[in-house]
């Protein structure tokens, strides 16, 4: 059996895909190769999908519990890849997994850190604001204020440049609502930066 | 177009998702009011910055932290008993099976366990009436002392006072003291067929009861204790019965 090292800074696993033998790129081969167990097999499924799911899971949940529900997220992969039909991509299974997983934590964390309605001022005109260098640090403190469900349409579609077909089967509803909840999303973003006193 | 319309298709326009007529109408009354070229110059610029977010590396733990779980659902798998097993293999068919089917396999489930949980209160308790009666020979010359009946569940503390979840509550510790009450009667038994016994076998019976009441006193749930009863009681009654056995099978000699 192959030794799995852990997440090292080897060249060798920190590039998993030239690693992946002819056999192993396509995605069916993939998920047979996993259900028979081959370590290696795996590995490549998790290297081929560690950066997105943890970062899914860092940006909605947060970065403290981010770790716990990765794992939860690939422990499910590779237990439920025997009843996996292939009704949608690999992709979009593991992703909705991941969503699916970030959101029950929170639900179980009964963790509330939406900012209520009534708090939230309305937004103004302002005039053309110049580039702010600390954005990206504002916008994902903004990020772990919104209601969990506006965060992952945000992730997943602004954070993850996902199609909005994509996310609607992601999240299991349609792309008008997947459309709309975006709208909404950014909107509050907004909302949530200028409050925070920062421009976009 | 009016702002409020507008609006509400920014994310649309901003996406690229209007095109046409639709998307020049957007970008003509964008040119001529400041408070919607201010949020859609705004909502871009979040749009920018949350796709410029810089990507998050995993720790290096994950991997083995992902492998240790496997390996202890692996364990945990290997100790459940068939049936869960097989139910939540099942449970995932559920849709396509139909719900009906879920349901059929639900009852045998519930009655099987049913079933189990009334073969492990059965035994026991009313084992001691039937098997001395039938084993025990009249003519030898010594007439073992008749075992005692074990008290009926019902009496063991069962108070009808009308609320039905202290009852509930009570009941395994109710159901551990008729297994107490069982035991003590079969050691009674044991205590009158003792002076029959060889020192060596006096010695084996009083070791093995001293250990089955040392694992009584530190079991660690009701269902333990009673299972421990269990054992100490069969081994009583064979103890008690052994030479009566014995001397069924020899023909009464002594």
């Amino acid at each position: 059996m192959t030794e799995i090292v852990a997440d090292t800074p080897t060249p060798a696993l920190a590039e998993p895909r030239p690693r992946v033998s002819a056999s192993l790129s396509d995605d069916m081969q993939l998920i047979a190769a996993c259900r028979r167990g081959e370590a290696r097999a795996m590995e490549v499924l998790y290297h081929q999908f560690k950066r997105r799911v943890f970062g899914m899971a860092h940006r909605i949940v947060g970065p403290n519990d981010a770790e716990e529900v990765a794992q939860e997220v690939f422990v499910r992969v590779y237990r439920g890849l025997a009843n996996f039909r292939g009704d949608s991509a690999l992709s979009t299974w593991i992703y909705r997994l991941t969503v699916n997983a970030a959101l029950s934590h929170l639900a179980r964390r009964g963790r509330r850190q939406e900012v209520p309605e009534e708090n939230l001022p309305e937004v103004a005109a302002a005039p053309e604001p110049e580039r702010d260098p600390g954005l990206a640090s504002r916008i994902e403190a903004a990020l772990q204020q919104l209601p969990a469900g506006y965060r992952a349409i945000l992730v997943l579609h602004d954070v993850e440049g996902l199609s909005h077909e994509e996310c609607a089967a992601i999240l299991e509803c349609r792309v008008g609502t997947c459309k709309s909840q975006l709208h909404k999303a950014r909107a509050r973003m907004r909302e949530l930066l200028h409050h925070l006193g920062t421009r976009p | 177009m009016k702002c409020e319309g507008v609006r509400k298709q920014l994310t649309a326009y901003l996406d690229g998702d209007l095109s046409g007529d639709r998307g020049s109408a957007i970008r003509g009354h964008l040119r001529g009011c400041d408070g919607c070229r201010q949020i859609a110059s705004d909502e871009a610029a979040l749009r920018d910055g949350l796709r410029s977010l810089p990507p998050v590396d995993p720790p290096a733990s994950l991997w083995a932290g992902v492998q240790a779980r496997l390996a202890a659902a692996e364990v945990a798998d290997s100790e459940r008993p068939g049936w869960r097993r097989a139910l939540a293999r099942w449970i995932p068919k559920a849709p396509q099976l139909g719900f009906a089917g879920l349901a059929v396999a639900a009852v045998v489930v519930l009655l099987a366990i049913k079933l189990r949980h009334r073969e492990d209160d059965r035994p026991v308790v009313s084992t001691p009436t039937k098997i001395a009666p039938t084993v025990i020979q009249p003519d030898r010359g010594t007439q073992p002392a008749p075992v005692p009946a074990p008290t009926n569940p019902a009496d063991c503390g069962e108070t009808d006072d009308g609320d039905v979840t202290a009852q509930v509550a009570a009941q395994p510790a109710r159901k551990t003291a008729c297994y107490a009450q069982a035991a003590q009667q079969w050691r009674d038994a044991a205590t009158q067929e003792r002076a029959q016994w060889s020192d060596e076998r006096k010695h084996e019976v009083d070791g093995k009861l001293a250990s089955f009441d040392k694992e009584i006193a530190t079991a660690k749930n009701e269902r333990v204790r009673q299972r421990t009863y269990r054992s100490m009681i069969r081994y009583l009654q064979r103890a008690v019965i052994r030479d009566d056995v014995a001397l069924a099978s020899n023909g009464g000699a002594p």
